[in-house]
């Protein structure tokens, strides 16, 4: 499967709900969730690599009522893997991180990523003791959604695709992706509301 | 509670009570000696805040963020090294985004300081923040601590931009030198 596919098959599981949040990491996954589907409820990064999964799991912990999406991508995670531990620790069952797992740095010409070179992105995750699976086609993505959504995690599904070569981009204002999304999840910011004088 | 009880310094208990006042209810953090003192304050007094250990000071401004998006203040807590560390997101997600954090950065590197290699760090981190354009006020004595923490946070929080409060080495880890002439 391609990673435009999978992420249609991802909006169209989960993106009827307009309140369930998914969080994109930078380039080429923010760009395919915006092509899959555009809502509010899509944080698209435009920097930070790395970080998407600490900002799911900050809202995750901040919200355990709501089921958080996250977007990464194989060159991203191995950016942040400790975050796989804070995830291990912290274990908010709210939390579903799926890993574009393309086995290269889609975004900055395909330069090949560990994970072409034998690092098991599922495994680093078992051992953080995180509930993890890896799915190689859209069948069996579709299962791993649909039993995240529904089962406490968190879960981290590795998701193995081809490079989609996306030729759209997202909103460039950060203020308004942040306020947008907020809004749409449940927690307008201060601006959006009024303020209070004093 | 007087600055000589070592177990809650007056510094560190102004720290917990600035925060609490600056309405934030979640503390990411990366350790350190000084911060101990907070950490330990935080979690007998304070149970109405959460404390969130990160792995690097990058992840813990990436959970701060996300502790934002879903309402709640969030503070991060590092050591001065820790701000290299960090920099990128400060500088592609804080600051693009608008996004508060209350920073508590425990200095190293200034007078006080024993360890060369936290020197250049700690000798930069204000320039750094006036670099990036993140507003830093420092804590200057136990008595005023609360207020300076509590109004960097009131600043970030009211403007939406991260806010640094700097703890100096002569704030957190105090030499008794006695005047005898």
């Amino acid at each position: 499967m391609n990673r435009l596919d999978a992420t249609r098959q991802l909006v169209a599981a989960i993106g009827h709900d307009p309140g369930t949040p998914i969080i994109a990491s930078l380039g080429h996954p923010a760009y395919d969730l915006f092509a899959a589907g555009d809502r509010p409820a899509n944080f698209y990064t435009w920097g930070s690599m790395g970080l998407a999964s600490s900002i799911g799991l900050g809202l995750a912990l901040a919200r355990p009522a709501l089921r958080v999406f996250v977007v990464d991508g194989d060159g991203s995670l191995l950016m942040n893997l400790g975050s796989l531990a804070t995830m291990g620790w912290t274990r908010p069952e709210n939390l579903v991180l799926i890993v574009w797992d393309n086995e290269g740095y889609g975004t900055t010409g395909g330069q090949e990523t560990a994970t072409a070179h034998g690092a098991d992105l599922e495994a680093a995750a078992r051992a953080m003791g995180l509930s993890a699976l890896t799915v190689r086609v859209e069948k069996e993505f579709g299962a791993a959604i649909a039993r995240a959504r529904t089962t406490p995690g968190p879960w981290v599904i590795v998701a193995k695709v081809r490079e989609s070569g996306p030729d759209t981009k997202p909103p460039l204002d950060c203020v308004f992706i942040k306020q947008r999304f907020m809004a749409a999840i449940g927690t307008p910011e201060g601006a959006t509301r009024g303020a209070s004088i004093g | 509670m007087n600055s000589a009880d070592t177990a809650s310094p007056q510094w560190a208990a102004g720290v917990c009570a600035g925060v609490h006042a600056a309405g934030s209810r979640h503390v990411v953090y990366v350790p350190d000696n000084p911060l101990s003192h907070v950490l330990r304050i935080l979690a007998d007094r304070y149970p109405d805040i959460q404390t969130t250990l990160a792995t690097r000071e990058e992840e813990a401004f990436g959970i701060a963020a996300g502790l934002y998006l879903g309402g709640v203040r969030p503070t991060v807590m590092l050591q001065s090294s820790g701000l290299g560390n960090a920099l990128n997101a400060l500088t592609s997600l804080l600051l693009p985004y608008q996004i508060p954090v209350l920073i508590l950065i425990s200095l190293r590197g200034d007078a006080g300081e024993w360890n060369a290699a936290q020197v250049p760090m700690g000798r930069a981190a204000r320039a750094i923040c006036d670099a990036i354009g993140v507003t830093h006020t420092t804590a200057e004595s136990p008595e005023t601590t609360a207020e300076t923490v509590h109004l960097v946070g009131r600043t970030a929080f009211g403007t939406r931009m991260p806010g640094v409060c700097l703890l100096p080495r002569r704030l957190t880890v105090p030499l008794a030198t006695e005047v005898t002439k």
